[in-house]
């Protein structure tokens, strides 16, 4: 299974169905469509990324949507929960070395993508990426800038910038994505490892880079969203029985927003968390008992 | 006797915005889509300067030294847009990686490519196995997707041209007859 979790999404229909029949050609499997916010946050937060595509996508292809918030101030910090309802996965794009610092500690964001076009205003540090990284926050290297740039300092600042990286992670939580605006900025997993070997990450770390680290985020990404508290999460319920089909519903119903609520803020009242917990417990018997 | 040891990257040319030449490429299916022929005009030679150019830009004269001992391309069929190409075995992934950077077909062509290494092998038996696999997959899928007109053509293509390098060249099957650049 591949990952490409940044394909900028586009209004042009027929643009983005070419990308995307292009990354199942190349032999991806999972691809996120990105939507990027950036200045000032809308009203209206609901993506504009359909959940069905105009096109027809091929049927090996799982798309995922994904939100990139620009941060330059702490202003927009607290729409993070509210996307999290709307998007599968979201990104963080620090503008400076503040929301860095800040997007590494205690941002609820499940990845940090940064802009390796540009001079980073300190080096990148250990203690600072490394938190992230120990916290399940992977950060994103973005390759197809320096294969379509044409101006080569553009490149040498990108490939500096890569290859610092690595040596400030130690070659740990990085994954690899293309945004590619075009079809034409995308290359195949196996080339993208081959890239990342030369960049000093060694083979086996870059195919986790495109395989098993962005599995990681989009899974952890998934429980975050639809499990109790990350941790128990119901893959198949079984079916109801016909008589008790209208109780359960309604519970169902109950104690999932109640999850949701729960989710959006992690530090909810003690009293709240305990009558949710009885809630959990007589949802589960009533599950249970009737399964 | 100690024998100079190569690989054989196997690469395959996709175009993602057609090939410049078919204006109707919304008619063909969707396999076919990004598998069009190569223009003829991009030939071995210009091949091996384009990859040239593009390792001397990433690596400079330190890559082009490395590379260029047994840098060579064995066969080039643009009827199919697949090529191998020969080089050391300890700095394959120089080459590998201008590849990755080629974004266009060189100068008077100047077609959008997207150049893709399918294979890395160390014989070039292996090599050609996976061509012949590979052309094969690609019709039948193809097939699957719309009976167009034109796939018998391409697989003669294959087999002649794969016959016609067999013969050219002696093939690493024992590997005593293999290249005379042994020492």
């Amino acid at each position: 299974m591949f990952y490409d979790l940044n394909v900028p999404w586009t209004e042009n229909v027929r643009e983005l169905q070419r990308t995307v029949a292009f990354l199942d050609e190349l032999g991806y499997d999972v691809v996120a469509l990105t939507h990027t916010i950036s200045g000032k946050p809308p009203s209206d937060l609901t993506p504009p990324i359909p959940t069905t595509l105009p096109f027809p996508v091929p049927p090996k292809l799982r798309l995922l949507r994904r939100v990139t918030l620009h941060l330059t101030d702490t202003s927009t910090n607290h729409l993070i929960p509210q996307l999290q309802q709307h998007y599968d996965l979201i990104a963080a794009r620090p503008t400076s070395e503040r929301t860095l610092q800040q997007a590494c500690a205690n941002l609820d964001v499940d990845l940090i993508s940064l802009d390796l076009t540009q001079r980073p205003e300190k080096h990148f540090k250990f203690s600072m990426l490394g938190t992230a990284i120990a916290r399940g926050v992977k950060i994103e290297l973005c390759y197809s800038q320096a294969i379509l740039s044409t101006d080569p300092s553009a490149k040498r600042m990108m490939i500096s910038n890569i290859v610092q990286l690595i040596r400030v992670t130690r070659g740990r939580g990085i994954l690899f994505s293309s945004e590619a605006r075009s079809a034409l900025g995308l290359r195949a997993p196996s080339d993208v490892i081959n890239l990342s070997s030369v960049w000093g990450l060694g083979h086996e770390r870059g195919k986790d880079g495109v395989t098993k680290e962005p599995r990681g985020v989009v899974e952890f990404a998934r429980l975050k969203r639809e499990s109790y508290r990350g941790v128990v999460d119901v893959v198949y319920g079984g079916e109801k029985p016909e008589s008790k089909k209208q109780e359960t519903q309604g519970k169902g119903k109950n104690a999932q927003n109640k999850r949701k609520a729960e989710g959006s803020e992690e530090a909810a009242g003690k009293k709240e968390g305990k009558t949710s917990n009885r809630q959990m417990k007589k949802n589960k018997k009533a599950k249970t008992g009737g399964a | 006797m100690v024998r100079l040891k190569n690989r054989y990257l196997v690469v395959n040319y996709l175009y993602p915005n057609g090939n410049g030449q078919q204006t109707g490429k919304d008619s063909l299916p969707g396999a076919l889509t990004f598998h069009q022929p190569t223009p003829d005009e991009f030939h071995q030679g210009k091949l091996l300067r384009a990859i040239q150019e593009n390792v001397q830009e990433l690596f400079g004269e330190y890559g082009m030294g490395m590379v260029s001992t047994s840098l060579k391309i064995n066969y080039h069929s643009t009827a199919t847009s697949t090529s191998i190409i020969r080089c050391p075995q300890a700095h394959f992934e120089i080459v590998w990686a201008a590849l990755t950077f080629m974004t266009k077909l060189p100068k008077p062509i100047d077609v959008p490519v997207v150049v893709k290494a399918v294979r890395v092998s160390g014989t070039i038996r292996k090599a050609e196995e996976e061509v012949i696999r590979r052309a094969k997959e690609l019709i039948r899928r193809a097939r699957v997707g719309e009976a167009g007109p034109g796939d018998a053509e391409i697989l003669k293509d294959v087999a002649r041209q794969v016959a016609k390098s067999k013969d050219a060249e002696p093939m690493d099957v024992d590997e005593s007859g293999d290249e005379s650049e042994s020492d």
